[in-house]
């Protein structure tokens, strides 16, 4: 016997709870990811815990502040006797101590001067956070972020509030882990390895135990040809021919010696899945939208192997697939024997790898057009793709700086959507960039000494009637209540709402990374006096 | 009251070792005094009550632990919730300084786990001014661990997950009390879960959880009036990362705020994808639902049947079932599995693949055993964050009343984009633990137990064949035939000799109710 | 609202009373054996009476192919009832279609297909039609389903030799007869 420690390295046992998420291939994305931090606030180390304990390949932090009382409150990754010292350096230290096969670095030039005199520091980052920004230093990075093509997430906490907001030029996702993804079944177009499946089973046998694992598929796809055949080729429509065909399964069950109908959990199932039998196979509209993209049919010698797989695949459907996506070749456990469930298993299986075959084609063509090697996408990457044909996406989160620079109409619309609802976590959004323009005027953020809480109030409140305006949503108002609690948050920089961003921004920082599940676009709101929060496109 | 509370607040600025009183500069901020002789029933004066109780029993000739000295702005975040006027805070909120005073000296709350959720809840709430903490884990440290559950190092695989992460927990943060308990929750008394004023659970295990749940609405009492008697009632605040079965909440009629297509958004297929889901819920025993409640919308863990496992194999993890179920008791007759043996996994999985074979299924791999077997939920370091971090704030805020609540459940789904759904999980009207008020009911030490029988045939219980239970005890069963036999003989004991006495508890089972009524006897004199 | 700390004065006085606790599995199967209706062929009984997680069945059909047996199962209740179903489990090593030669059962209910409003009578009643009808199309014992579609005589011999302690295709059974009618 293999010695089991020899099967299972360190860190495939010490990654295994995350393995199991985003594979093999998801981790050496995050090894060899090398993430950037604005910031070693709270908010900040507590996105990079969450980095470093999965294990990215490296992070850098940005800092030029000294560890002030206040900060040791609220962050864990400073202790009493740092105070004083560089930020940037203590944080470091203590974040790269979570996991020794990360690599901790850190700069205490200010970020201002960075930004003056030396972008290029940027440009190797696949991955830049910033956190506690206020606007006008958000548009400076979201523009550098632009210019270097680097993916862009600015986080932050204000009091109760937390704010997030991604901007990726463009994000395209493979593999997406949908939920429930439907069957890929194929019953309304039976392909002929499926139909002579069929012909294979006996459905008149007397042995109890064969008509009973009988795969419900095969018992689904019998009726329907049969209902096509006496129905103009037609399947069940109406509700009423829907209950028929399920009362001819409900009569197709065996009859025992007594005379009584056998209970066989295998038409159960194919009763309960009948509306498989007359689901219309089609492609989902956003793939169709994606066929629609300019990238499918302007392909270069540039393109990436996603839009030349998308392309592939347009080809596909409008050739051997006849209309249709490659079939994703898998099939639901149900009640069957092992023997006829593996072979029906192993129809699907195969048409999918045909369909694969035919794909990779295509794909080889158009690799040979623009003059590419064949190796740039692999069979194994033709396969994938294939297999997740029906849930690719494709995300454009817009420029910060844009959205700051000037209200779009989109922007104007989707702000009148959600401030019809007083108590949407939108409206922190307008709170948010109100009390940065009460910052640039005042040099402090309203509420910042005890004192000030309340003469604040009023000011702040014309800076957000102001931006309503600016922003072509003046018809609405933001609650006095929330004017006042933005005063009284005073930008604290609570610890819980620090970690809660935390979580949320690494979760979609691994998103990016890894390229797989689908990241949030392009601006989350949460609101911790009711734990609620909504997510929008601004 | 009025007396010793002013006396407190005096005292308080004379002795260095009680809180000091509100003199901050801050117009918000009254002065505690004005406060507590204003309204007693504000979070001051009841800080400050909670103050003198302590004085009261510790003060006089005991030595009391100096006060942590905190360094200057330490507490500058938190204090501009706690000193501040907040039109969301609760309706007895007043603004003190005290308040903080209250979490580091006097407030203490119970951690329940110290896993994935255990240790980010440590932090957040050390870092939030909680400074007496318990912490509760029977479980050591795994390698498996490490990816998430950052108080721990590669060296302390093995040990205990409560000492390991008090220990951290109290040397990064100056002047915090971790307490760890390394044992199960069911090896402490009541009286151990009657010390703290919270309970945070970051439990991945649900016994443990409807445990700790029936426990704490058990210690809740209620006045002549039936009304809740407040000092009795612990918060729970329940987190969660199983990813639980939203869709079935339809049934359950909550209210729902959005449409149907939102929320079915939630639908979990099964126990598939999980990892980035979670919930987050407060639970205040006997006012709002409890985790009984919710239970049926916990989904089961995946069994297939056993014949299929046996005879008609389809699927890897019915190989590996069969490895486990039927091949390993059979050849180790007298070695329980050990699914945390990698040499006993590795074996399942040899097995268990050569029955895949012998079938032609394809995919049984040494991970995908080790999943099957431990029913291993997938589990990253950000959803732990975010759920435990919703709790801890629900906990500061429940603690000092500074803001408004979460009402009183939040599901989180971050597998595509972000998403959270708040929503009021309602009591269940017929729930075994919470809808479970025991009844007061006057009887005699004196009388048998057939008398007591007697009066539960009347109005108003009506009960025709009841089955009474009490103290751990049977005492009558009207079925099956044999335990009616052998609990016969009790029904001519008296109370007294069956050990009953007054304030005990009896639980009546009959087919008139639902689930058995609970009892309080009270004896008449 | 709730103002927590406004409570805690009153807190030790509370802790005087108490000790009602009683878990949701406990008063859950309480209400189950108070309400248990079984039939004539059904009995069970408990070792301890003051624990009614656990306790023994024993089956004595009436009919079939197996009247003239008497079939021992054990039944655990775990702390997560009726979440989850009960542990049951055949003491003796029987020849039947549906519990294997570990004693196993299967029986949906008791898998895949419980649900917490089932109860231990269901499960008792789902057992004896077990013994009443046993299902060929489901086996757990391959051969003596097999048996029972194939060759239905073959099996019944099969059963009456397997209860009598005599042994079927290599394997020697358990003697399940019942002595008498007192039982």
């Amino acid at each position: 016997m293999t010695s089991a420690s020899m099967i299972v390295d360190r860190k495939t046992q010490r990654y295994d709870r995350q393995l199991r998420l985003w594979g093999d291939h998801g981790q050496a994305a995050l090894e060899s990811a090398r993430v950037c931090l604005i910031n070693g606030s709270a908010t900040g180390t507590e996105i990079l815990k969450n980095l470093v304990l999965p294990g990215i390949g490296s992070f850098t932090v940005i800092d030029s502040e000294k560890v002030s009382g206040a900060d040791v409150g609220n962050n864990f990754f400073l202790d009493a006797d740092s105070i004083g010292q560089s930020r940037a350096r203590v944080v470091t230290e203590l974040l790269q101590e979570l996991n020794t096969d990360v690599s901790g670095n850190f700069v205490e030039e200010p970020l201002q001067s960075l930004l003056d005199n030396d972008v290029e520091f940027f440009r190797p980052f696949t991955l830049m956070i910033a956190t506690q920004l206020s606007s006008k230093m958000l548009a400076r990075v979201s523009e550098v972020c632009v210019k270097l093509g680097i993916p862009f997430l600015a986080v932050r906490s204000y009091g109760l509030i937390g704010y997030l907001r991604l901007q990726i030029g463009e994000h395209c996702v493979i593999e997406s882990h949908p939920d429930s993804p439907m069957d890929d079944l194929r019953l309304d177009r039976p392909f002929p390895e499926l139909l002579s499946y069929l012909q294979q089973i006996d459905f008149n046998t007397q042995d109890g135990f064969q008509h009973a694992h009988i795969p419900f598929l095969a018992i689904l796809l019998k009726h329907l040809l049969e209902w096509k055949a006496s129905h103009g080729g037609l399947p069940p429509k109406t509700s009423k021919d829907k209950d028929e065909f399920r009362a001819e399964i409900q009569r197709a069950r065996r009859i025992k010696e007594d005379g009584s109908r056998a209970e066989e959990e295998n038409h159960d199932e194919a009763i309960t899945h009948a509306t498989k039998a007359w689901h219309v196979s089609s492609i989902p509209s956003e793939i169709s939208a994606l066929f629609a993209d300019s990238n499918v049919d302007n392909l270069t010698a540039t393109s990436s192997p996603f839009w030349i797989m998308v392309r592939s695949l347009r080809d596909f459907v409008m050739a051997e697939g006849e209309g249709l996506l490659p079939l994703r070749g898998s099939i639901p456990d149900m009640a069957a024997d092992s023997d006829r469930y593996i072979r029906l298993q192993h129809v699907y299986q195969e048409r999918a790898k045909h369909d694969v075959a035919a794909f990779t084609a295509h794909v080889h063509r158009h690799l040979a057009e623009l003059g590419l090697p064949l190796g740039t996408i692999s069979d194994d990457d033709a396969k994938t793709f294939c297999r997740n044909a029906p849930f690719l996406r494709v995300i454009r989160a817009r420029p910060i700086s844009d959205e700051l620079a000037s209200a779009t109409s989109k922007l104007t619309d989707t702000l009148n959507f959600h401030l019809e609802d007083p108590d949407s976590s939108v409206a922190f959004y307008v709170l948010l960039r109100a009390v940065d323009l009460f910052f640039e005027e005042h040099g402090r953020f309203p509420g910042a000494g005890d004192d000030q809480v309340e003469e604040d109030i009023a000011p702040l409140k014309q800076y957000v009637v102001g931006l309503l305006t600016d922003l072509g949503v003046s018809q609405h108002a933001i609650k006095e209540e929330l004017i006042h609690e933005m005063c009284r948050f005073g930008a604290a920089e609570l610890h819980n709402i620090a970690s809660i961003l935390g979580g949320l921004a690494s979760q979609e920082a691994v998103k990016v990374i890894t390229r797989q599940y689908i990241p949030f676009n392009n601006t989350f709101l949460f609101n911790g006096i009711t734990s609620t929060s909504s997510t929008v496109e601004l | 009251m009025d007396a010793s509370t002013e006396t407190a607040a005096q005292s308080g600025a004379l002795d260095a070792t009680a809180p000091s009183p509100a003199v901050a500069g801050s117009n918000n901020a009254r002065p505690a005094s004005n406060a507590i002789v204003s309204n007693t029933n504000t979070a001051a004066a009841a800080v400050a009550a909670a103050a003198v109780e302590d004085d009261d029993t510790e003060g006089e000739g005991e030595d009391v632990a100096p006060r942590f000295e905190d360094w200057a702005g330490r507490w500058d975040h938190i204090d501009k919730l706690l000193v501040r006027r907040g039109p969301f805070a609760q309706p007895t909120f007043e603004p003190c300084v005290e308040l903080r005073d209250f979490l580091l000296e006097q407030c203490r709350i119970l951690v329940i786990g110290a896993g994935g959720l255990g240790c980010e809840l440590l932090k957040d709430l050390a870092l939030s001014g909680f400074r007496n903490i318990d912490v509760i884990d029977m479980d050591t440290i795994d390698i498996s661990n490490l990816n998430r559950q950052f108080l721990f190092r590669q060296k302390d695989v093995g040990q205990s997950k409560a000492l390991v992460a008090a220990e951290f927990v109290n040397r990064r943060v100056a002047g915090c009390k971790v307490t760890p308990h390394f044992c199960k929750i069911q090896d402490k008394p009541e009286d151990f879960y009657r010390q703290f004023q919270l309970v945070v659970c970051g439990l991945d295990s649900i016994p443990a959880r409807r445990w700790i749940n029936a426990l704490l609405v058990s210690l809740v009492q209620y006045n002549d009036d039936k009304e809740i008697v407040p000092g009795t009632m612990i918060p729970m605040i329940d987190g969660g990362t199983e990813g639980n079965c939203v869709l079935r909440f339809l049934q359950f009629s909550v209210r729902l705020f959005v449409g149907l297509s939102f929320t079915a958004l939630f639908c979990v297929a099964g126990l598939l994808y999980q990892g980035f889901k979670g919930q987050a819920r407060v639970i205040l025993p006997g006012m709002s639902s409890c985790f009984e409640c919710s239970i049926d919308t916990f989904p089961p863990q995946t069994t297939f049947p056993l014949c299929t496992i046996a005879s008609t194999p389809r699927i890897p993890a019915h190989c590996i079932e069969y490895a486990k179920i039927v091949l390993w008791p059979q050849a180790f007759p007298d070695r329980a599995l050990d699914t945390d043996d990698p040499e006993h996994i590795n074996w399942l999985y040899l097995e268990a693949l050569k029955r895949a074979n012998e079938y032609g299924i394809q995919g049984v791999t040494y991970r995908l055993t080790q999943g099957v077997v431990k029913n291993i939920i997938p589990a990253v370091a950000s959803t732990n964050a975010v759920i435990a971090a919703a709790c801890a704030s629900e906990a500061f805020k429940l603690a000092t009343g500074c803001s408004s609540q979460l009402n009183n459940y939040m599901q989180f789904n971050g597998q595509d984009s972000l998403y959270t759904f708040t929503f009021e999980y309602e009591q269940k009207p017929d729930c075994l633990v919470c809808s479970n008020i025991p009844l007061d009911f006057a009887c005699s030490a004196s009388e048998p137990l057939r008398a007591l029988v007697e009066r539960l045939s009347e109005q108003p219980f009506q009960f025709k064949a009841p089955g009474i239970r009490g103290l751990g005890k049977t005492f009558y069963m009207s079925a099956p035939p044999s335990l009616e036999l052998s609990t016969r003989p009790n029904l001519d004991r008296t109370l007294a000799e069956l050990g009953l006495q007054d304030g005990a508890f009896l639980q009546v089972a009959d087919v008139a109710v639902p689930l058995p009524v609970q009892l309080k006897l009270q004896f008449r004199p | 609202m709730i103002n927590l700390f406004s409570l805690k004065q009153q807190k030790k006085d509370a802790a005087a009373a108490g000790g009602k606790k009683t878990s949701a599995a406990q008063l859950r199967t309480q209400k189950d054996i108070n309400d248990l209706n079984l039939p004539s062929t059904c009995k069970v009984d408990f070792p301890n009476p003051d624990d009614l997680l656990t306790f023994n069945l024993a089956i004595a059909p009436d009919e079939g192919f197996y009247k003239g047996g008497l079939f021992r199962f054990t039944f655990k209740i775990g702390p997560n009832y009726p979440h989850e179903p009960p542990k049951v489990h055949c003491e003796q090593k029987i020849y039947h279609p549906n519990i294997d030669l570990q004693g196993n059962v299967c029986l949906n209910i008791l898998r895949e297909d419980w649900k917490p409003v089932l109860s231990i009578n269901s499960v008792i009643y789902g057992l004896q039609f077990l013994f009443l009808e046993p299902n060929p199309d489901d086996p757990l014992n391959k051969e003596a389903a097999a048996n029972l579609r194939e060759n239905r005589r073959g099996f019944e011999a099969n059963v009456t030799r397997s209860l009598r302690g005599g042994s079927v295709e290599n394997n020697v059974f358990d003697n399940c007869m019942r002595s008498g009618n007192s039982w």
